[in-house]
């Protein structure tokens, strides 16, 4: 695979201006690498600031101090090399399904024949083919998740942005996705930053689970955790049995309640 | 990859192309009495109640002619027909014009000012709404124009361009384009940024996120406006063939009605309601042709 760039956050902070002078801080000093073929899950609770970390990464807002560098260049921008899955799919209903896993390509002038083959092989990927030619707004929220996990794939960027990306969809679904992210992960080897307010989630998918503690965000905890590598294989069951499953999402949670300032949140 | 959540959503979409066995009446059971019937209903009682109040001869004709007088007029209007009863000189509708004629005359008016009123709005909404400054110059002077009712300039326009049709290519041009431009920024401004933000993700500039994104998005949006601008453009033709508006049919009705040829007037009246339904059920059908996502997604 040809994703041998790392994800370099050097020193990054950021503050919103909230118009009264002193803004409010929402992250503070961040110094990360990701190496190519992480799968890093970053979980933390609801306003730590961990969107915004992703966002930062994605481009979408300048960071007030700190830099982000993805294979030695500067992040200033939104860009394909940093593929991004939204936790509402950011799918286009005037396209259908297949248009939508092609968009990438077809952006950047890939011929037709060849973009409909790599689109196809993704829709094959997360079981979408019989439903290439439906509209997004027919299909349920899992199926749209997986339209957009396959719109960035296609895409093949050098890493995969996930924004709580089952954090909308009912239990079941959640795990059957969970699964199958696993696979996708294992087949690609794509490097990706996973957000979640799910310990469980996190353990289970990350080689690398970090908890971010809120207002001002700032890591607290980064553990390696090993049971999603492929090497292992292990389905999901078998992976959760695992004692060294159980004690690591012991630690993440407790890293998680410790950062809580009061337990009324 | 097996999947219960895609079979459970996808049932019932493939069950209606796989089994196109009977369906439960879901439907109808409750929401009533069909309300096309009932509308009909209502139509032909109020045609009744009229022609009742007509031929009991409870009030003067003048005012009030029957429905069949109407009709009749209706009829006559579109066809050549002499000049009065008994006499051989030979007329065309009323007004040496079909009253089909009348009417094409009007709807040529707002197609030419609405269609004006789309090629200005829509692009000037559109960078009113990507340009800060622009939509901040620009903005107060829409708003003005959007609340001046039109007939309040007819003088000002005939002044400037004459009593012909121009005068009223204006006019409709200035009452249509505001709407249009409004509800063009009102689209594009509702656009999600995320949805913008996806598309740079995926490699887009700046000039393919405007057309593969925010152009679609700000559509339904579009054709609201143009929905509402072609309606209040209807209402102002019609006002505005009070001066020399022959042919066209505000202007048949107005001039029937100041020669007490009442049927004439209320036939005129009927014709331009039901036109004003149709180019409404017209431009909604184009809005689900074209924006079929509106409203799902």
């Amino acid at each position: 695979m040809r994703h041998d760039r790392d994800v370099r956050i050097d020193g990054l902070a950021h503050t919103f201006d909230t118009g009264d002078g002193e803004g409010v801080r929402a992250l503070d000093t961040i110094d990360l690498t990701i190496e190519p073929g992480q799968f890093v899950c970053l979980a933390g609770p609801s306003g730590c600031g961990k969107t915004t970390l992703l966002r930062l990464v994605a481009g979408f807002m300048e960071p007030s101090e700190g830099e982000v560098r993805v294979g030695g260049d500067l992040v200033t921008k939104p860009s394909a090399e940093r593929g991004v899955v939204f936790q509402q799919p950011m799918l286009y209903p005037w396209m259908t399904v297949r248009d939508n896993v092609e968009l990438g390509p077809k952006l950047r002038g890939v011929k037709a024949a060849d973009r409909r083959e790599t689109a196809q092989r993704f829709l094959d990927m997360v079981g979408l083919s019989d439903f290439a030619e439906r509209r997004p707004y027919e299909l349920s929220g899992g199926m749209q998740q997986r339209c957009q996990i396959a719109r960035v794939l296609t895409n093949e960027p050098d890493i995969i942005l996930m924004d709580e990306p089952f954090g909308a969809l009912d239990a079941l679904t959640r795990e059957r996705l969970q699964d199958e992210l696993l696979e996708i992960w294992r087949a690609t080897g794509s490097t990706v930053l996973f957000i979640t307010h799910s310990v469980d989630e996190a353990v289970f998918l990350g080689t690398r689970v970090m908890v971010m503690s809120p207002r001002p965000g700032r890591i607290v905890l980064d553990e390696r955790a090993v049971f999603s590598t492929p090497e292992k294989n292990l389905d999901a069951d078998e992976i959760r049995a695992l004692p060294a499953y159980a004690e690591l999402v012991d630690r993440v949670r407790h890293a998680i309640h410790q950062t809580e300032p009061s337990p009324s949140r | 990859m097996t999947d219960t959540s895609a079979a459970q959503v996808s049932a019932p979409a493939a069950h209606a192309e796989r089994d196109p066995g009977p369906r439960p009446p879901r439907r109808k059971s409750s929401s009533g009495p069909n309300p096309w019937l009932v509308r009909a209903l209502v139509l032909v009682g109020t045609i009744a109640v009229w022609w009742l109040v007509a031929s009991l001869g409870l009030v003067n004709p003048v005012y009030l002619p029957s429905p069949g007088a109407v009709w009749d007029a209706f009829v006559q209007a579109n066809r050549t027909h002499p000049i009065a009863p008994g006499v051989d000189r030979m007329i065309r509708g009323e007004y040496n014009y079909y009253l089909w004629e009348h009417l094409l005359a009007s709807l040529q008016r707002i197609g030419i000012g609405v269609g004006a009123g789309i090629l200005v709005g829509v692009p000037l909404g559109l960078v009113m709404a990507t340009v800060r400054w622009v939509g901040i110059v620009v903005e107060p002077y829409v708003n003005f124009l959007r609340a001046l009712p039109p007939l309040g300039y007819i003088g000002l326009l005939i002044a400037w361009f004459g009593i012909g049709d121009v005068s009223k290519y204006w006019l409709l041009f200035l009452a249509a384009f505001p709407p249009i431009t409004l509800a063009t920024i009102g689209g594009v401004r509702g656009v999600r940024e995320d949805m913008v933000n996806a598309v740079y993700t995926l490699g887009a500039n700046r000039r393919q996120a405007l057309t593969t994104v925010m152009f679609p998005a700000t559509l339904p949006q579009v054709i609201t406006g143009i929905r509402v601008a072609t309606g209040f453009a209807w209402t102002t033709v019609v006002a505005a063939e009070l001066n020399n508006g022959i042919p066209g049919i505000g202007g048949l009705a107005y001039q029937a009605g100041t020669e007490l040829k009442t049927p004439i007037t209320i036939a005129c009246i009927i014709v331009i309601g039901v036109t004003a339904l149709a180019l409404d059920a017209l431009i909604k059908l184009v809005e689900r042709t074209v924006a079929p996502w509106h409203g799902k997604a």
